[in-house]
């Protein structure tokens, strides 16, 4: 009796344990899971066929979205920043702040987010219907592995694309910024496109595309991973474990797109 | 570990095997041969576990007790090559055919070439029309799988698991969801296979009629246990309570009374039709 009531004040203890347990042995899992995918990117010659088909379904079919996003986020900077340093009379560095705030955070943030809404959730999707219906355990009893076959594409081509989109991004927000703040508020169209390049700087731009190629990174890994262990979840089994994973994978990327930008940020700059 | 790893006709030895899932055991003490250049059978009812033997059989899962041998060899103390060299002699049809949708049935059946051999394009093409024809299916060679019928979809990953020339074949449930003519024929291409390239078949199965017409040897699993292996003539002639009931077809004897379920009131439906139904 009292081993049982002592059992009953352990188990929160214990289920935090147990959580905590199971972070750090998916966090294991992921982690080895990017190990093998990086290591089989450059197994075969038949890897670029499927990179390149990849770098077109990450990359090319996510322009459109891209280029909207960018040019709505630049036109509300462009908006908001104007009025902000007319307070001040610094409306002339508009086109520096726009142009910093883009590359150095808002670009790289929120492209690897829209990518990840995008082609990461399809990602999971993708593999977790493989994963329920046997093609996973079909290319494997083919001594394919999975993989090569389905993970490291994604991932060159994951590695490939954001950085790429990134600096469209980049370029669209600016335009963006000129539309509002020059176009539309009438600020001074030299001035914009003189502080834009005066006070952008290559380590601006090289932190941009440094963080881009991580938010690449852990977009893929983690979206591929959650699609690859459907299987194993306990919330849920068949499509409703595929729909529960997709949400996984792109709550979890955003997540950690989010933290590694602090940390990378910290590092950076 | 050489390329002659497997003989044309090898034999399957499972020893004091047990299976489950996450050390929990679906069926215990497996002691069977499945002998090599025959078709075995393993048979039983829905979730006796002989899917789950196939899957660890192919190494899918991992044996909780006991070894799998092929042909001499330790499926699961085997190195990764010898692993390769063993799934590049077997051919697997899943029990929805587990064809890569995102690919055509021609790419399907080409991904063992294109991915184990040195082909040329036009050679991988030949063979794939060439084993596509033996399904019935070369017409089709440009289709999604999604584009297909049931029946069809099976003897794509039929044809998909002969690409390589296998010594051994794996078939989970392939009459399964088919109209009785199309698994007789299914059932009649097996046999035509096994004839033609003289392999080892093990087809996993609860269809007696399908047993009937393919089975050289029989296994069968129930109540987490092997209840049987021989013949098929002697699994005919067997005077077991179980498996007598399964071979004629008959209901276990339950003390449950179902048919007395309380009648269902039409005045709770949240719909009332009574009116159509009166009419009509």
């Amino acid at each position: 009796m009292i081993q049982a009531t002592r059992a009953r004040q352990l188990s929160p203890i214990a289920h935090l344990g147990d959580a905590t347990m199971r972070l750090l042995g998916d966090t294991g899992a992921m982690f080895l899971f990017l190990l093998e995918a990086f290591g089989r990117i450059f197994r075969s010659w038949g890897q670029f066929s499927k990179t390149v088909r990849q770098v077109y379904f990450v990359g090319v079919k996510s322009v459109s979205i891209i280029t909207l996003i960018s040019l709505f986020t630049g036109m509300v900077i462009g908006l908001q920043m104007y009025y902000a340093l007319a307070k001040f009379g610094a409306d002339g560095f508009l086109g520096a702040a726009v142009s910093l705030s883009l590359v150095r955070e808002l670009g790289p943030v929120l492209t690897a987010i829209m990518i990840t809404g995008r082609a990461g959730s399809s990602m999971t999707a993708e593999i977790g219907v493989m994963r329920i219906s046997e093609q996973i355990d079909a290319l494997r009893v083919m001594d394919i592995n999975p993989i090569s076959y389905l993970v490291s594409p994604k991932l060159a081509a994951s590695i490939i694309c954001f950085p790429i989109l990134t600096a469209f991004f980049d370029l669209m927000g600016i335009l963006g910024g000129y539309l509002t703040g020059v176009l539309l508020l009438g600020g001074n169209s030299g001035v914009y496109w003189y502080r834009v390049g005066a006070y952008l700087k290559l380590n601006d731009i090289s932190g941009g595309f440094i963080k881009s190629l991580v938010f690449g990174v852990v977009v893929c890994t983690v979206c591929c991973f959650m699609g690859y262990y459907t299987h194993t979840r306990r919330d849920a089994v068949g499509p409703e474990g595929v729909s529960q994973a997709t949400t996984a994978g792109v709550v979890v990327s955003c997540v950690l797109i989010l933290l590694t930008d602090y940390i990378l940020t910290s590092l950076l700059f | 570990m050489t390329q002659q790893i497997i003989p044309a006709t090898p034999d399957i030895r499972l020893e004091g095997l047990s299976i489950g899932y996450g050390g929990v055991p679906v069926v215990s003490g497996i002691d069977a041969v499945l002998p090599g250049g025959k078709i075995t059978v393993i048979l039983g009812g829905s979730g006796s576990g002989k899917s789950t033997l196939l899957k660890h059989i192919l190494k899918l899962q991992p044996v909780i007790a006991g070894r799998v041998v092929i042909d001499g060899h330790d499926v699961n103390s085997l190195d990764r090559r010898g692993l390769h060299c063993l799934r590049q002699r077997m051919g697997v049809l899943f029990q929805d055919g587990a064809l890569l949708g995102s690919l055509t049935l021609g790419d399907n059946v080409s991904l063992p070439l294109r991915e184990h051999t040195r082909l040329k394009e036009r050679e991988i093409r030949e063979r794939m029309m060439a084993t596509l024809a033996l399904v019935g299916l070369e017409e089709f060679h440009d289709y999604f799988p999604n584009e297909l019928s049931g029946g069809m979809r099976k003897r794509a990953g039929l044809a998909r698991a002969m690409v390589m020339e296998p010594a051994l074949l794996f078939c989970d449930e392939p009459t399964s969801g088919l109209d009785p003519v199309t698994a007789a024929e299914l059932d009649q291409l097996l046999l035509e296979l096994k004839r033609r390239w003289d392999m080892t078949l093990v087809v996993v199965s609860h269809d007696l009629d399908s047993m009937r017409t393919i089975a050289d040897h029989v296994i069968v699993l129930g109540d987490g246990w092997m209840l049987f292996q021989g013949g098929r003539v002697e699994l005919e002639a067997t005077q077991d309570e179980y498996l007598r009931r399964f071979l004629d077809r008959k209901a276990a004897d339950r003390d449950t009374p179902l048919l007395t379920l309380p009648p269902l009131d039409m005045r709770v439906m949240k719909r009332d039709c009574s009116e159509y139904l009166e009419e009509k």
